[in-house]
């Protein structure tokens, strides 16, 4: 089958931050200093030279960007400066721009002023909601309880229908994921993986989520450590929300146990984030030496996030509960653009498309020839 | 008429050191010039509103200034067209190519300019001044290239002082084992050069000496040569080596590579020459204890020749041209981390292979991996080569070992290719079993006969792996080598003996001094730089100062050979004719203005 190309892909690929791929000769000393490189995944030179070949629908289709955890050996080792890990993080983001079938992905990673601004409109949709909702069934006065402001149950079903939402938008990105890499890899090449080994191999997709296990086997063991702290930490604060997020919000007496860990994410959140902050304004690690737009939306929108919700639970505490309210507003103004646009359209859909892809890679191994009966029907090959 | 000038840079790095204000002021100043623009990097240009500029200013003359203007011109050119101009009036004032891109940096590129707007060139206005050439020459390094300078000029019947920092002339080709592509024998082709220069009666030969300080202008300068003592008298000694043999010291050999060892009186290798002993002081007990321990060689030789407290001692003399001939060091490996040299006794370096695997070297020029044997003197356990030594069962060749990479040299050494597949023939032709892989990026093959002769390796079951390796560890007492196979797109691990690593070449320690002290120009990289790289390649600015070998770059024997006796013709034109050129360095701005005014004016 004829392969198409698109010269224009390394210009294109530019907006999404790679910059020096057409510096590449070649040489294979990324894929023999990355630790993750091996058998028949050799990344990221094979991702390289598509990308000079622009090889489009091949590049769509590899698993490789994701198996990459951005340790820098590759870039740092490199003879020619082409940046081969920066390469690798700009593939996540175009893919995930590919995955994304409602183009708004592409439209944020080729545009900041877009995103942020569809970050702003979201904001303050979200402002006039709340403010409309608390208005017109509560008191500003109160923080919880009969008359509350913004009453827990009602934020609380709201979230669960934000959840809803997102789960069904990232849900049919994850789909497009599987077809490009598993469904239409397969037809193409004639293969495809048996329905037993999806089954068997499931349990890949909680143990990646949870341990990020790959990571950790990078040389450097910190960026693995904050991104396991970070994400911990966000998963726990989620659970809390979703689950308890009445008995978080009332007060005075909250159970120790939701008290204990909501502190416990609260702070693992906002150190890990201003770690990160500060590393990337500081250039301080390979990971960081290059920050595209989007790392920066992502990262001060988490920040304020978790600065937010936290400074609402002090002013509750102390009896500001004016204050409180009003935090809790700009805490949500945060939540919701962080939520409906990352997490579908921009860096925080990687919390799906990671464990997909070590799921998919596995599978990939465990692929069968077809019996093919396109073959059989098609006449003889003219040539 | 009416000039307009233009100053456009190319390379935002390059040029760092013109100062493009202070040019475009000169620029202002000169009577024919009524506009410049300074455009900046790399500007978008229009040839439409440019042509509009040209017309409205009914301009005769453009001149694009910068490093390379060249590449700006089809735009001028076009707008000239447009405005109804002739466009052969657009000219180009290079900073690069007429080298404002070194010494005074910003008076050079006024002159330029200045000729530019004159439309004279360049080399035609700035013309050194003539001077008187003394006969006697100065040839400063004794490798294969000085001696070949020498050599061609003494047998033309002319005087010339050669001069040697170590103890021997030969230089790197000495330590060589075959050439490539021909497979000559490296000894058999420069022993007889070697010889040549000892008893040539034309030649002074200064070993042990460096130039110190050097006066005088082109065609007539002073040199100050200090001359380290070789305390050894140089027509007395016979060789007998019985100093030698009562030598207490013993440190690695120099002449190879540190995979032997040698005494602290020593010859460098049999056929040094001059062929007699001489003293290393850095390491002679006598020297260190300044004359209260040892002296035990000067005792025991039979023709009372070594005077231990010889001292230094300065030569002067008056010659009319230089040639700089100082070659090359190899890169330091152990700078590369993940190749493990020095960390892995059996990864070597190309120039400890070639004495490996030099009938002369320590093991005869059989090919073995080290062996861990008890030195009783040091009392502990050292690899050595030992001559029983195992033999490798299979050999890596990893390319471009410090060269083109960014984050050490990125200029190509050139030679590496060349000899590192001429290793894989001589591990081939002495282990016909052995297997031996070469990892490259890009085999370059350049020269007549290196692509024949990289077929022939690859003929011989060499397995050449398009593909750098990337890391060596060590494992079970091999070595693990990592790379990827790009052409398979496969990954190989995989153990060998032996991993043999293609550094490339550097400037030779003190090549920055020399230019200093001579005035020549270096590039970014530390090589001496020539006049021009196409018309006068081995000239420099300085006039009667000429280049020969790898010291103006990476160079194969060849080409260095050839270089060299093209550096020798410069000399003995200059010589012949009577007359030198100056130095194109000493021309104030204002003696080539007005020359090429003058120029200008006579309608060249």
């Amino acid at each position: 089958m004829a392969t198409r190309v698109n010269p224009k892909l390394i210009d294109d690929l530019e907006q999404y931050g790679a910059e020096d791929v057409s510096k590449c000769y070649h040489c294979g000393n990324c894929s023999a200093a990355c630790p993750f490189s091996q058998g028949s995944r050799i990344f990221p030179r094979k991702s390289m030279r598509h990308l000079q070949l622009g090889l489009e629908k091949r590049l769509e289709g590899d698993l490789e960007p994701w198996l990459c955890y951005y340790c820098g050996e590759c870039s740092d080792e490199c003879p020619r400066e082409a940046e081969p890990g920066e390469t690798m993080m700009s593939l996540r983001r175009w893919l995930t721009s590919r995955y994304d079938f409602t183009g708004i992905s592409r439209l944020f990673y080729r545009s900041w002023k877009a995103e942020l601004a569809a970050v702003l409109l979201v904001a303050l949709l979200t402002a006039i909601g709340f403010l409309l909702l608390g208005f017109l069934g509560g008191d500003i006065r109160i923080y919880d309880g009969p008359g509350a402001f913004l009453p827990s149950h009602v934020v609380h079903w709201f979230d669960w229908a934000m959840a809803g939402v997102l789960v069904i938008l990232l849900s049919i990105n994850c789909v497009r994921m599987w077809w490009f890499t598993l469904g239409r890899e397969g037809r193409e090449s004639g293969t495809h993986v048996p329905l037993r080994e999806y089954i068997a191999r499931a349990y890949l997709l909680p143990f990646h989520f949870i341990t990020q296990a790959r990571y950790s086997r990078c040389e450097r063991k910190r960026p693995w450590l904050v991104h396991l702290v970070l994400m911990l930490s966000y998963l726990t604060m989620l659970v809390l929300i979703m689950f308890f997020l009445e008995s978080m919000q009332s007060g005075p007496e909250i159970d120790w146990r939701v008290h204990a860990f909501g502190y416990a994410a609260a702070v693992g959140l906002v150190a890990t984030t201003a770690y990160a902050m500060w590393g990337r304004a500081k250039r301080a690690e390979a990971q960081y030496r290059h920050s595209h737009e989007s790392d920066w939306i992502f990262l001060i929108l988490l920040f304020v996030v978790a600065g937010t919700g936290v400074l609402q639970h002090i002013l509750h505490r102390a009896d500001l509960e004016v204050a409180a309210n009003i935090a809790y507003v700009v805490h949500l103004m945060g939540v919701v653009p962080m939520l409906v646009l990352e997490v579908p359209f921009s860096k925080w859909a990687h919390l799906a498309y990671r464990p997909l892809a070590m799921y998919f890679a596995e599978l990939q191994l465990r692929a069968v020839p077809s019996r093919a009966p396109a073959e059989t029907a098609r006449p003889a090959a003219t040539s | 008429m009416n000039v307009a000038v233009y100053l456009c840079q190319e390379n935002p790095d390059a040029g760092g050191g013109v100062n493009l204000d202070s040019v475009a002021k000169y620029a202002a100043n000169l009577t024919e010039v009524t506009q410049v623009r300074s455009l900046g990097v790399r500007p978008k240009l229009l040839p439409e509103s440019l042509a509009v500029e040209i017309g409205q200013q009914s301009f005769d003359r453009l001149v694009i200034a910068g490093d390379t203007p060249g590449y700006f011109k089809p735009a001028f050119t076009r707008a000239m067209l447009l405005a109804g101009r002739d466009p052969g009036e657009v000219r180009l004032a290079s900073f690069r190519q007429h080298g404002a891109i070194s010494l005074d940096e910003t008076e050079r590129a006024k002159a330029i300019v200045a000729c530019a707007v004159s439309g004279v060139p360049f080399w035609l206005a700035a013309v050194p001044k003539f001077t008187t050439v003394h006969a006697d020459t100065l040839v400063i390094g004794g490798g294969v290239a000085g001696m070949q300078a020498a050599l061609e000029i003494a047998d033309a019947g002319k005087h010339v002082y050669l001069v040697e920092r170590t103890g021997t002339i030969g230089g790197h080709m000495a330590m060589f084992d075959k050439t490539f592509p021909t497979l000559d024998c490296a000894a058999c082709i420069l022993t007889p050069k070697m010889v040549a220069v000892a008893q040539h009666e034309m030649i002074d030969l200064l070993t042990l000496s460096e130039v110190e300080a050097v006066a005088g202008v082109p065609g007539d300068y002073r040199v100050t040569i200090r001359r380290q003592p070789r305390r050894v008298d140089q027509d007395a000694c016979v060789t007998c080596g019985d100093c030698a043999a009562a030598c207490p010291v013993t440190v690695p050999s120099e002449f190879d590579c540190g995979i032997a060892s040698r005494t602290s009186i020593y010859m460098p290798f049999p056929q040094a020459v001059p062929n007699t002993y001489l003293v290393d002081e850095a390491s002679c007990r006598y020297v260190l204890s300044e004359g209260t321990k040892c002296g035990v060689c000067a005792r025991k030789c039979p023709k009372e020749c070594i005077d231990l407290d010889e001292v230094v001692e300065r030569a002067e003399v008056e010659v009319g041209s230089i040639v700089l001939a100082t070659g090359y060091d190899v890169y330091d490996a152990a700078l590369i981390e993940r190749y493990g040299y020095g960390v892995y006794p059996n990864v070597l370096t190309a120039l400890e292979f070639e004495r490996l695997t030099n009938a002369s070297g320590p093991t005869g020029g059989r090919i073995v991996t080290q062996t861990l044997q008890h030195d009783k003197r040091a009392k502990a356990d050292v690899w050595v080569f030992d001559p029983a030594g195992e033999a490798p069962r299979s050999v890596a060749i990893v390319h471009c070992v410090g060269s083109r990479d960014h984050n050490h040299n990125s200029y190509c050494s050139r030679v590496c290719c060349m000899y590192s597949l001429k290793f894989a023939h001589l591990v081939k032709e002495k282990l016909p079993d052995a297997e031996c892989y070469e990892f490259y990026i890009d085999m370059r093959a350049f020269g007549k006969g290196y692509e024949e002769f990289a077929e022939r390796i690859k003929q011989e079951g060499t397995f050449v792996v398009r593909g750098r390796s990337a890391k060596v560890t060590g494992a079970d007492g091999r070595l693990l080598v990592r790379g990827e196979d790009i052409l398979s797109e496969t990954l190989l691990e995989f153990p060998v003996d032996m991993v043999l690593l293609a550094v490339g070449l550097v400037p030779a320690h003190g090549s920055d001094l020399l230019a200093t002290l001579l005035g020549v120009d270096s590039d970014s990289d530390g090589w001496f730089s020539e006049l021009d790289y196409n018309g006068d390649p081995t000239d420099t600015e300085r006039g009667g100062v000429f280049v020969a070998g790898a010291c103006q770059g990476p160079k194969d024997i060849p080409d260095t050979v050839a270089q060299a006796s093209a550096a020798a013709a410069g000399v003995l034109k200059s010589i012949a004719s009577g007359r030198g050129y100056g130095s194109l360095s000493g021309l104030v701005l204002s003696d080539i203005e007005a020359r090429a005014r003058e120029l200008a004016g006579k309608g060249v």
